[in-house]
């Protein structure tokens, strides 16, 4: 696809040409009683990159972006958010953690998608779309919701704004859940396994709409067992095992010439004999 | 049994649409045994005359009744108001990840929970035996304001505290097993938006809470409507109270108590009415899906690009 191939080039120049990050994360550790989910992760993310990341599970990609999103409060190193480190303010020459709601404001501007959607079933798709414009970012009803037509009309549920989640299938209810993360604008999308959950045949019409955003130049992280949709629209791909990135790269090199065993052994297990580039 | 598929004899000329009801002795047995239990209690109503339903229709909206179930209403809706509104703080407190807040509103539960509420209000009521007065100021330094606590502590003030200290112990129960029902993947999703805690709360997580806090909740306002009867031991004018001091003078017990049980009845039915209003409120979106309703393949993607 060539807006692929444009916004690949995009985040590759702004990667040269020296420019911020949008999103930063150094040496990041994450401990579960004893047991090092993310064992020193770095990572940098340019605007408008789409990074995929694969492994085994219990690799700690979920941790990764959980942790990114702050619902898991990370044990050592950092991340930054536009150079603004998350969930952390300097305080009398040292670090002293943010309130609830400087944490929250932080929250706004990144959209996270669940893997089990976690829409709000008490709120019709409209509803959900709606709330965090309302009541987080003082926006008008009218307002918002025009504008959440608008997105659901992206993810083409525009017939279905009125119905309340249990109304859905699971496609169309992670179909809602993006675009209720998308209507806060947040800078960076955190997508974990948002296809995992599905019926094999809803996963389709889930990877279209990624695929759309993809194209449209948002920022993302794509957390994903969909070893096709991340050689077709990931800029770059991040192997991770045990807690640790082990090779990353563009698709063609990450897929083509795999340069860890593990990688290899990995691939091979999860890509069609079929699909094995030349 | 024969192994080989033999056609039905009847092919054909089997209908089931053309099947007659089947007679069930069983339930005929029992629906003759409930008649004849009916008719014994009508009769019983009916007949023994010790229940002088003239009097009863004749006190039934005597005044002084009429004012005891006004003091009942009142202190039952008070008692409950005040009981959920402490009870839902103190269920937070019990969710709190601060061990100290945690404690004092397990204590709490536990001690008005545990202690009958018929002793608790005979002890509120002589309060003052205990504390002569009561007075507003800074812990251990100066006093502020002050009363004497046999003028603030009346029947109905006695009435009040026992009650809501009870319900609110109660409450809290209820209200912290429905926030723990709420999935943890609400407030993670509510929390990813950018909610604050208290937004997150208010608006995501109580409100799918409601749909399990309302049916006990009901059942627990109709246990304190009927709990305020314990109040009528501390003199206190309620429904049971009005009719007491007419038996005292007329010595008319039991249709005097009759009296009673219509108009607690009564209450009862209508806030078991006012319940279920409720519950179909907060069902919102967990109705069952109707089967228009999921055009899973119908429904192709499109996206603009």
């Amino acid at each position: 696809m060539t807006g692929n191939a444009l916004t690949a080039a995009a985040g590759k120049a702004a990667a040269a040409t020296g420019t911020a990050p949008v999103l930063r994360l150094h040496e990041v550790r994450k401990e579960f009683g004893g047991h090092a989910a993310l064992d020193g992760v770095s990572l940098e993310v340019a605007e408008g990159e789409v990074v995929v990341v694969v492994g085994p599970s219990g690799s700690g990609k979920s941790t990764l972006v959980r942790c990114v999103h702050q619902l898991e409060d990370i044990d050592a190193g950092a991340i930054y958010l536009d150079g603004e480190l998350l969930g952390y303010e300097r305080h009398r020459g040292g670090l002293r953690p943010l309130t609830p709601r400087g944490v929250a404001a932080q929250r706004r501007r990144i959209g996270m998608v669940f893997q089990q959607f976690h829409l709000f079933p008490h709120f019709t798709a409209l509803r959900n779309v709606t709330e965090a414009p309302v009541r987080v970012h003082g926006r008008s009803r009218a307002d918002a919701e025009r504008e959440a037509m608008e997105l659901l009309d992206r993810v083409g549920l525009r017939d279905h704004a009125h119905h309340y989640p249990r109304q859905l299938s699971g496609g169309q209810q992670q179909r809602v859940a993006i675009a209720r993360a998308l209507a806060t604008r947040p800078r960076v999308m955190l997508f974990d396994e948002p296809t995992s959950a599905l019926d094999p045949e809803l996963v389709e019409e889930v990877l279209t709409v990624l695929r759309g955003l993809a194209a449209d130049g948002l920022t993302m992280i794509v957390v994903t067992h969909e070893m096709a949709f991340a050689r077709e629209v990931a800029d770059r791909c991040v192997f991770m095992e045990a807690g640790r990135i082990v090779e990353a790269g563009p698709p063609a090199e990450f897929f083509g010439r795999p340069q860890s065993p593990r990688l290899r052994a990995f691939l091979s297990r999860h890509t069609a004999p079929g699909r094995t580039p030349e | 049994m024969t192994a080989a598929a033999v056609a039905p004899e009847h092919l054909g000329t089997d209908d089931v649409a053309t099947s007659r009801r089947r007679v069930r002795p069983w339930r005929w047995v029992t629906g003759a045994v409930l008649a004849v239990l009916a008719a014994q209690v009508l009769a019983f109503l009916v007949g023994n005359e010790r229940f002088e339903w003239d009097v009863v229709a004749q006190y039934l909206f005597e005044p002084s009744v009429l004012a005891g179930v006004g003091t009942t209403v009142l202190l039952a809706v008070l008692a409950m108001a005040i009981g959920s509104a402490v009870g839902g703080a103190l269920a937070a407190a019990q969710l709190s990840d601060f061990g100290p807040v945690r404690w004092a509103a397990t204590l709490y539960v536990g001690v008005f929970r545990g202690i009958p509420p018929l002793v608790q209000l005979i002890f509120w009521f002589n309060l003052a035996y205990l504390v002569p007065r009561i007075s507003i100021g800074i812990p251990f330094g100066p006093t502020l304001v002050s009363w004497d606590a046999n003028e603030v502590i009346t029947p109905f003030t006695a009435g009040v505290i026992g009650l809501s200290l009870v319900e609110s112990a109660y409450m809290a129960e209820i209200i912290r097993a429905g926030v723990l029902g709420v999935d943890l993947g609400q407030r993670e999703a509510a929390r990813a938006m950018g909610f604050t805690p208290a937004q997150t709360f208010f608006r995501i997580v109580l409100p799918q809470a409601m749909r399990v806090i309302i049916p006990p909740s009901g059942s627990q306002f109709i246990s304190v409507l009927k709990g305020t009867a314990l109040v009528s031991v501390i003199a206190m004018s309620d429904l049971l109270h009005a009719v007491q001091v007419i038996y005292n003078r007329t010595y008319q017990i039991v249709p005097m108590l009759i009296v009673a049980c219509i108009w607690y009845l009564a209450l009862v039915t209508v806030l078991t009415a006012g319940q279920r209003r409720l519950e179909r409120r907060f069902a919102r979106g967990h109705e069952r899906p109707t089967g228009v309703r999921r055009p899973a393949a119908a429904n192709p993607v499109e996206v603009d690009r």
